[in-house]
């Protein structure tokens, strides 16, 4: 340690005497970059474990309140109506867009190989298994999810949720167990919808655009549908429901630091909801057409 | 009564509140002076339970509402009206809905009763004409008389009060410190009033707690806090600006 002789290395670039003043005593720089680095991811990791038991205990709060739902009959049916009817228009938009463009390039590409004939069940399988359910997912944690986040967190930061919580009534029961509901009960429909809409466009553009007979589509869409192709995509609309309801409105919830820290907190609502959807697609799919 | 017993409160690293001791009694006014950010509006989140302390104990009428769960306060929270610093008035609700929203909530009374005693806190809050008006329609006065009248509805027997006066014009404050005088008279009410203003405290206080470094540093009646010798509240007897 004390050797003069010998060549400083990479590791020890530092060195300073030690307290008693007639050592030198070597500092190791990447070993404390190190210990900060792990110092600071043990704190995130707690700060992650921490958070993610808030989660689940506020989402075991959401279900447990289920029983007070014909007290707030009132607010399930104004949140159905925002998470459903209002959801309509932009539910329609997507899958009709996504169903056109996908008869088109799906089309293109049977027809290199003569197979046009069966665009009707390619589309059809892409849509009600996957995209039908994604799309309305994606678009509702951006409708409904950042409605939640902002208005949670507006409650939130204005002390209104403290209000409830002071005046003795459950603001999770009155706030996000009316959104629960209302999103279980609507996501169905709007995923029945959206198969629709986006069936009925790809038929349309399998029409129009390939000049193949209406019939030749929905006959290759028909016959051949599954119960497991139905159950893949309607299985996705409840699952969806709870990630966006829950993950919204626990970052509403957790909103801090004034109007900037609601944006932070429905930004992160959306950001979370959207990539847990898209993960929770994934493993729906596999789950169902590996046991099915 | 409220009684707070040797709390203890850190936010992190932060210590908020170092060994306090309080009682209010009932039908008594008792102010918490302090400059902004000592903990005085954290004081009376302990005793609506809505933080807990890292020590000591928070009794309400006897019972220590420390080791409670959240459902178990709602009942003792009830006993209690909370004015919020920025009123908390629910924005998506009417004067009306907003005033009659807790009686409908949680206690089971017919929808005529309910009507009486919002037009009873109408008529007393001096806002007729405004029951189906949007808090954001209304001036900053006049949301505080709501948030009051909302505390009062349900009867409690003590209410909160978190900087009733700050932001509002002197003609508002005065009239809302006027309210709060006229609670204990005509309805056998106790408060707590947290609030940097001292004028305030003379105004409507029995007794007043000074809230210094997160310490009590005095606790007595309010004629009192004259002949204190301490530092702080000699300098703010005298003129001086609060926050030191």
């Amino acid at each position: 340690m004390g050797d003069k002789n010998e060549k400083p290395t990479f590791a020890r670039m530092k060195t300073q005497p030690d307290m008693s003043g007639t050592a030198l005593q070597t500092e190791f720089v990447p070993l404390s970059v190190i210990r900060i680095l792990g110092k600071k991811l043990v704190l995130q990791l707690k700060a992650f474990f921490f958070t993610m038991q808030e989660f689940f205990l506020f989402s075991a709060r959401a279900f447990l309140s289920f029983p007070k739902m014909i007290r707030y009959w009132r607010d399930v049916l104004d949140q159905a109506t925002i998470c459903g009817t209002d959801s309509i228009p932009i539910v329609l938009v997507s899958s009709i867009s996504i169903g056109a463009l996908l008869a088109i390039e799906v089309g293109n590409l049977l027809e290199d190989f003569g197979a046009k004939t069966m665009l009707g069940r390619s589309t059809a399988l892409s849509v009600i298994r996957e995209l039908g359910p994604l799309l309305m997912g994606l678009m509702l944690s951006a409708r409904f999810g950042s409605r939640n986040g902002a208005e949670l967190g507006a409650m939130q930061i204005s002390e209104q949720i403290d209000a409830l919580r002071a005046f003795g009534t459950d603001p999770v029961a009155k706030l996000v167990m009316p959104r629960l509901v209302a999103a279980l009960i609507m996501f169905l429909p709007l995923t029945a919808l959206s198969d629709y809409a986006g069936l009925h466009s790809a038929a349309y553009m399998a029409e129009h655009y390939h000049r193949l007979d209406p019939g030749i589509f929905w006959n290759s869409v028909y016959p051949r549908l599954a119960p497991k192709d139905f159950v893949v995509g309607f299985l996705k609309a409840p699952v969806f429901a709870i990630i966006i309801t829950l993950v919204s409105s626990f970052n509403g919830f957790a909103a801090r630091g004034g109007t900037a820290g609601v944006g932070r907190s429905t930004i992160k609502g959306i950001v979370v909801s959207s990539g847990l959807v898209l993960i929770a697609n994934f493993y729906v799919s596999k789950l169902v057409l590996e046991n099915m | 009564m409220i009684e707070l017993r040797n709390v203890d409160l850190k936010y992190g690293d932060r210590q908020i509140l170092k060994n306090i001791s309080l009682t209010i009694k009932d039908n008594t006014i008792k102010a918490i002076l302090g400059p902004s950010g000592v903990g005085k509006s954290t004081i009376l989140k302990l005793m609506l339970g809505l933080i807990k302390p890292n020590s000591g104990q928070v009794l309400i009428d006897g019972t220590d509402i420390t080791g409670m769960t959240e459902t178990s306060l709602y009942a003792i929270r009830r006993k209690m009206g909370m004015v919020f610093q920025g009123n908390a008035l629910f924005d998506s609700m009417t004067i009306s809905q907003n005033l009659g929203f807790f009686l409908r909530e949680n206690m089971k009374l017919p929808e005529s009763e309910i009507s009486r005693r919002v037009a009873e806190q109408i008529q007393f809050a001096g806002l007729e004409g405004y029951e189906d008006q949007l808090p954001e329609s209304l001036s900053g006065g006049m949301r505080r008389r709501v948030a009051i009248g909302r505390a009062m509805i349900f009867k409690p027997h003590m209410i909160l009060f978190d900087e009733p006066t700050a932001g509002l014009d002197p003609v508002s404050s005065k009239k809302i410190l006027s309210l709060i005088s006229s609670l204990r008279h005509n309805n056998n009410l106790g408060a707590v009033i947290v609030t940097h203003i001292i004028d305030d405290v003379f105004n409507v206080a029995d007794s007043v707690a000074v809230l210094y470094q997160g310490e009590i540093i005095f606790d007595d009646v309010t004629e009192k806090l004259h002949n204190a010798a301490h530092p702080f509240i000699r300098s703010i007897l005298s003129d001086k600006i609060l926050e030191i």
